[in-house]
């Protein structure tokens, strides 16, 4: 399942059967017409720093429809975090503009963040954090509580509810932290390497439970990620930024069936898309010189 | 079963120590004008609990301490909730709370007592002063070091000012918090304590000075004994509050 605006990409681009189906139900359902719900035009940010200040983004133009996974991707250091928040209202852009439901981004209860690290208040319990969004939407505590409870234990944290977060792996953490922004109700979700800290493992599960989640609430999804691989799984479409200061450098549909099993069974598509999304960011994409290949 | 076993596991150096004194003053290895036995030292310790000397002094003590610590920690929560809204106001404020917190307290006891007489205020206000300086620097400290992305968090999700100061400043300080407290509380002591033996006629400070005067030994050691025991039972008191307050801090470290 995907996005309202891939169905229509699809046909343009590298489509496969089964895929258009699936797409092609949802946006019967949801929406007919697939809707703009974000845009960045020109958007600039300059952080003022006594005297020499840094500029992390340049003339970053995109778009976001509704129900859309956006995967953001680019090298470390090029702007991907600065980008998102300001997507979330919590720095303003220095130029160009950013915009949500035609507004500037920051409305109350828009978005909600999931971060790399530190995503959950240590202080609360995990119900508490799981509920965190509601409780600011002054939802009565038994109600708000119910409702993280049943969504803990439908992702593996049943009887972690009173339990601190300390007292839980990283993997789980995320997962809480995950099921917080989905449980908030806002329509759009702005991830900043979620798994970026897990180990492997924990991320390709982490990555498989996060699709279930998105496949069942249906939200808009800018994914902030720098691993190819990840993005190619969740995503519908990938906006590359160049090295810094962060530029849009290309943007590429991935018209591969959902659901997608954490392998990604290579084909010459996957190749290929994979092969441009890594000559884009200026990743090696064959064996060079310095390789140990015999 | 518990407390005897922790007890045990504590208290075992401290009964080897008392041990060994008491069997060197029972064979004159230490002269028990200057190291009197601690079985006798108990039984001082019985006679003045007895005679409600041992429980005024500690009172008074207390009283001291207690009206300092009071004192210190409302006006360092009021100076370092200014401090922390405004950057202007801390960078003004910010030379003279680290001079004051430089000089020896002690030795502004003179200039207190020239402004508000030799009397209990003039001492509770030397001791307030030492609370109040080390909550302003800790609670500062602990202000700025919090993750910008709990902040960030919290706001995202539709928190406003004050909603963000409950829910995030307040208990992400609260462990800093606690430290604080623990450790200005026994500074208030040390320093009621030393006010006390400069300029007092009563507490335990007093109490060790006048023993020290009459020569008398054993109520010497007990008084100081008491002040110890005093200090290390506040303390305790504090970690036991801290513990049932701030429950998701790591406690093994």
């Amino acid at each position: 399942m995907g996005g309202g605006g891939c169905g229509r990409r699809l046909a343009a681009g590298l489509g496969r059967g089964g895929g258009k189906a699936a797409y092609a139900v949802y946006n019967q359902s949801i929406s007919i017409v697939p809707d703009t719900i974000l845009s960045c035009s020109g958007l600039g940010f300059v952080y003022p720093d006594h005297g020499h200040s840094v500029r992390a983004l340049k003339d970053v133009s995109f778009e976001v429809r509704r129900g859309e996974f956006v995967a953001v991707i680019g090298p470390s250091g090029c702007g991907k975090t600065t980008l998102l928040h300001v997507l979330a209202g919590l720095l303003r852009p220095t130029e160009g503009s950013a915009e949500l439901f035609g507004k500037a981004p920051g409305q109350a209860l828009s978005t909600a963040l999931v971060f790399q690290e530190n995503s959950l208040f240590p202080w609360m319990r995990v119900v508490e954090n799981a509920a965190f969004g509601l409780e600011m939407q002054k939802m009565g505590r038994a109600e708000r509580e119910r409702r993280a409870a049943g969504m803990l234990e439908r992702y593996g944290l049943a009887g972690r509810e009173r339990a601190y977060p300390r007292q839980l792996s990283a993997g789980m953490k995320q997962r809480v932290a995950v099921i917080r922004a989905f449980l908030s109700g806002a329509p759009v979700l702005l991830m900043d390497e979620p798994f970026g800290a897990l180990d492997r493992q924990t991320r390709l599960w982490a990555q498989q439970e996060l699709m279930e989640l998105w496949g069942a609430e249906r939200k808009t999804v800018v994914f902030v990620t720098h691993d190819v691989d990840e993005a190619l799984v969740l995503s519908d479409r990938i906006v590359a930024l160049g090295p810094a200061p962060g530029t849009v450098a290309a943007e590429f549909d991935v018209p591969l069936e959902r659901p997608r099993g954490p392998l990604l069974e290579p084909d010459a598509e996957v190749f290929e898309l994979k092969r441009r999304i890594f000559a884009c960011l200026d990743l090696p994409t064959g064996s060079s010189r310095y390789s140990y290949a015999p | 079963m518990k407390t005897v076993v922790a007890l045990a596991r504590s208290g075992w150096l401290v009964a080897l120590l008392l041990a060994g004194w008491e069997a060197l003053t029972r064979f004159h290895a230490l002269d028990p004008l200057f190291f009197p036995a601690p079985s006798l030292l108990l039984v001082t310790l019985g006679r003045l609990i007895a005679s409600g000397e041992a429980g005024r002094q500690v009172m008074r003590t207390l009283e001291r301490t207690a009206a300092g610590f009071g004192l210190g920690v409302a006006a360092g929560a009021v100076v370092s909730a200014l401090l922390s809204v405004s950057a202007t106001v801390r960078r003004a404020f910010e030379p003279l709370i680290a001079a004051l917190y430089a000089t020896p307290r002690l030795t502004l006891l003179p200039m207190v007592m020239l402004l508000f007489g030799v009397n209990d205020l003039a001492r509770v206000l030397l001791v307030g002063l030492g609370t109040a300086l080390l909550m302003m620097i800790q609670i500062s400290d602990a202000v700025r070091a919090i993750d910008r992305n709990y902040v960030d968090m919290a706001v995202n999700y539709g928190a406003g000012r004050a909603m963000v100061i409950r829910k995030v400043y307040l208990p992400a300080c609260l462990p800093q918090i606690f430290t604080a407290l623990r450790l200005a509380f026994s500074r208030a002591l040390v320093m009621t304590i030393s006010v006390e033996l400069l300029s007092s006629q009563d507490g335990l400070g007093s109490m060790i000075w006048s023993a020290w005067q009459t020569f008398a030994i054993e109520k010497l050691y007990v008084s100081i004994a008491l002040a110890g025991a005093l200090g290390l039972l506040s303390q305790r008191l504090f970690e036991e509050l801290e513990r049932r307050v701030v429950p998701w801090k790591d406690q093994s470290t």
